[in-house]
């Protein structure tokens, strides 16, 4: 039995229907992402979950009983709830924000301290040093860490997660995957996650389920979207995608394209380009360390890969 | 400065008393009107029509002249604590409630969806979320709101509230800036204080600041637990106008009654507000007893009629008529003193002796040579310049002059002739006499206290003992006793048991 599921779900302002007869199941323990371009309905989709938005029409239900069979706040504590804005409580600090929910459900105070304190060692963030910090005081990538602690701390049955990296630079956007992948591996819980960039849609769904104009395309596993596309659209997201991902390459891609000079700064094969173009733009070359031995490159080398994968590509479509 | 200090050494004890009363009232208005606003504020974040309104409404009262605003409670709630208390909550209730209303409106609508996904109750949220985000905007509100409470606080002295602001109402009627300078100066530091201890609550814990706000409230609440418990079976109270005289006046009142009726607690309460402040307060019974004068009586607190201020016209002794028109009212007006305080044509005591000046009709033979300073009101007055050039066919050359400067004008010589009255303390000053008033022109003063027929059938005792001020006490021992107070700076209550005691109306060993 699927976990949540959506049937015949139909949200209209005004006569105008955003989310258009739309019905999904997504199954217990998997990280189902909603992708789409921005109007295509999936956040609306995602707030009808924890009804912050109310159907027009259709149900949805929850561990199949309709959410109107739950009392609100009850159902809200089984739903786990990520913001794009991430939206830390700023008077309160770290420990306080991963707190509310536990809080609300009378949890012990040691209880409490407990969870708190291996949620952050989960992510990193050693808990005697950052429980007492404020949200202001931390970066925008910690502060999303903060914000998906907040919605795992009690424990829910679902986490929703609405754009939850777009607003982060793409280092922090990278890191806080790896994470969330890392997280739902160890504590299965099941997540919703919404995003518009199909690059991480690809990377992060067990299944994808893509949007556009109210209505669900397509619903698959990545690599389904990829090799079997159901229509011109959704092959198009997932092209402009994969040029995105361009700099999703590790360095060791990039020998083909070596350069003989030598370099003063020495990284490893696995770095991507996104986190080596920086320091590209600081040492000029870089010295790449690969199981299969060591080669300089520099940004002619990191053009040309890109312009070959590009040539790659369109003949792929042609 | 020197004076400041002075004036600060001798009366610091009133001081603290004052500024006790102006942080009692000060605190009671400003918590009171959080108690008001916080909640309407927060009531009205859903009703956006209603919360417009309001901001309008809010925003009138405050534009109401706070003088006003006490002169329109009077009627409703008489004099005294609680119209001040009620017209500084009203001011106090706008940036308040501006503040508490922006300051949540301008929350990140974020913050409202993440407790709102996260399931908090609307009280939960409004707590732990809302307030707290809004806490900064809705106590830089308060703060204004109290700095506002403190400075208007010093008008409640016009109403008997006390605080502060009777040393600046004192000072103003004296003519003694350092008094009135120590009041402002009080006031201004107590709003210095009070905003600072406003900001170091808002930096430390909060359940600390509301334990201190607490504390206060409860402090305020037991203090007047305290008086109320504590209170003798029969309080009297006994209130005087603006300045030395009354204030002399009641200290007696208050001997006179404790020698014939030891039990009972007499509460005084000095420089109370004017002549409509106190007779209001006398008819609620808020207060017992005021000294008043006859003059004042037909002028401002009964309506004569034509044919009975004819009877009475300058000059004549208008007494039985105040009083028999008080007793219409259900006032009981005693016995008369000997002085009348009236207005007076005032000169200097060698210009007098040169020019053989005893009445105003001796000014005629040098009246060509007269400069004269006046007060704009006197000039104007029918029983003032108008009468003396018509009763007394007298004309001089007349400056007009502000009634705090006249006396030193005619010290240096700039003016020979002013009017004034006749018990002032400069008279004596300024070694100057006053002009009998031969013709009968200004309208008798004779002051004698005031209270309720009811209150004196009661206490016919003290009826007793206050009638044996009844024919004592001239102008020039008014006028001693007023130097003595506003000059030479003794104690009113000294200066009344003094002259008590020497005419034998009270006994020594009390």
């Amino acid at each position: 039995m699927a976990l949540i599921s959506l049937e015949h779900v139909t949200k209209a302002y005004d006569g105008k229907p955003v989310v258009d007869d739309l019905s999904l199941n997504v199954e217990q323990g998997e990280l189902f992402v909603l992708v789409g371009t921005s109007g295509s309905g999936k956040t609306t989709t995602l707030k009808m979950i924890n009804r912050l938005v109310e159907p027009t029409s259709g149900t949805i239900k929850f561990a199949g009983k309709p959410l109107t069979s739950y009392p609100i706040r009850d159902l809200r504590w089984n739903l786990g709830y990520v913001l794009q804005q991430i939206a830390l409580f700023p008077t309160m600090t770290v420990a306080q924000n991963i707190a509310v929910i536990p809080e609300m459900k009378g949890w012990s105070r040691q209880k409490i301290r407990q969870a708190t304190d291996e949620l952050l060692t989960m992510v990193d963030l050693p808990p005697a040093e950052y429980r007492t910090r404020m949200p202001s005081e931390l970066s925008g990538g910690q502060q999303q860490r903060i914000g998906i602690l907040r919605a795992l701390a009690s424990r829910p049955k679902v986490v929703l997660m609405d754009e939850p990296f777009s607003a982060l630079d793409p280092i922090s956007r990278t890191q806080l995957q790896d994470m969330l992948l890392q997280l739902h591996r160890a504590m299965k819980t099941t997540v919703i996650f919404v995003t518009h960039d199909m690059a991480e849609a690809m990377k992060l769904g067990d299944r994808i389920g893509v949007m556009h104009s109210g209505k669900l395309l397509q619903v698959d596993t990545p690599e389904a979207i990829a090799t079997q596309p159901a229509n011109d659209f959704v092959a198009d997201l997932f092209k402009g995608a994969q040029a995105n991902q361009g700099l999703q390459v590790t360095l060791s891609q990039l020998a083909p394209f070596a350069v003989k000079v030598t370099a003063r700064h020495t990284v490893g094969g696995n770095l991507t380009l996104a986190e080596a173009l920086p320091l590209l733009d600081a040492h000029e070359t870089l010295q790449v360390h690969t199981d299969h031995g060591s080669f300089v490159v520099n940004t002619h080398s990191v053009v040309a890969y890109l312009a070959s994968a590009f040539v790659d590509q369109n003949t792929e479509t042609e | 400065m020197a004076d400041l200090w002075r004036t600060v050494a001798e009366r610091h004890g009133e001081l603290l008393n004052a500024l006790g009363q102006h942080i009692e009232i000060s605190l009671t208005a400003l918590i009171i009107a959080v108690v008001i606003a916080i909640p309407l504020a927060v009531w009205v974040q859903t009703h956006s029509k209603i919360a417009a309104i309001l901001l309008q409404v809010t925003g009138v009262l405050q534009t109401i002249p706070s003088l006003a605003l006490l002169g329109l409670l009077i009627p409703f709630v008489g004099i005294g604590t609680v119209p001040a208390i009620i017209a500084l909550v009203v001011y106090a209730l706008l940036p308040i409630f501006q503040n508490t209303y922006i300051g949540l409106q301008d929350i990140d609508p974020s913050y409202e969806e993440a407790a709102d996904a996260f399931g908090m109750s609307r009280l939960r949220k409004l707590f732990k979320v809302e307030l707290p985000i809004a806490l900064p905007v809705i106590l830089s509100g308060v703060r204004t709101a109290m700095v506002l409470i403190i400075g208007t606080a010093t008008l409640a002295a016009l109403i008997g509230a006390g605080g502060l602001g009777t040393f600046i109402l004192l000072g103003i009627d004296r003519n003694d800036a350092a008094l009135t300078l120590m009041g402002a100066l009080a006031a201004a530091l107590l709003a210095i204080v009070f905003s600072w201890l406003l900001n170091l609550m808002q930096k430390v814990n909060w359940k600390l600041s509301v334990g201190a706000v607490a504390i206060v409230v409860f402090g305020l609440v037991g203090t007047q637990v305290y008086n109320w418990a504590t209170a003798p079976k029969e309080t009297i109270t006994i209130a005087g106008k603006l300045g030395s005289e009354p204030d002399i006046l009641i200290h007696m009142y208050k001997d006179l009654i404790q020698q014939a009726d030891p039990d009972v607690q007499v509460t005084l309460k000095p420089n109370f507000g004017q002549t409509s402040f106190l007779y209001n307060a006398l008819r609620t019974d808020k207060i017992n007893i005021y000294p008043e004068f006859s003059g004042t009586v037909l002028e401002s607190l009964t309506k004569p009629t034509a044919a009975q201020q004819k009877q009475v016209a300058a000059g004549k002794n208008n007494y039985p008529l105040a009083q028999q028109l008080l007793a219409k009212q259900g006032l009981r007006y005693l016995k008369p003193m000997a002085y009348n305080n009236t207005y007076a044509l005032v000169v200097k005591a060698s210009f007098a002796k040169r020019y053989q000046l005893k009445t105003i009709s001796d000014l005629a033979k040098i009246a060509p040579s007269i400069r004269a300073g006046f007060d704009l009101e006197f000039i104007d007055r029918q029983d003032g310049y108008k009468g003396i050039k018509q009763k007394y066919g007298l004309q001089f050359k007349v400056d007009s002059m502000d009634p705090s400067l006249r006396y030193q004008a005619l010290d240096r010589g700039q003016i020979n002739l002013t009017d004034g009255y006749t018990t002032d303390a400069q008279l004596r000053q300024y070694h100057l006499v006053a002009l009998k008033d031969d013709k009968g022109l200004f309208p008798i003063y004779r002051g004698a206290p005031l209270m309720r027929s009811r209150f004196a059938e009661d206490h016919p005792h003290l009826v007793k003992a206050l009638n044996k001020l009844a024919n004592h006490i001239t102008e020039k021992q008014m006028q001693d006793m007023n130097y003595a107070v506003s000059v030479r700076r003794e104690k009113a209550a000294t200066v009344a048991h003094r002259y008590l005691i020497r005419h034998g109306l009270l006994k020594e060993a009390r």
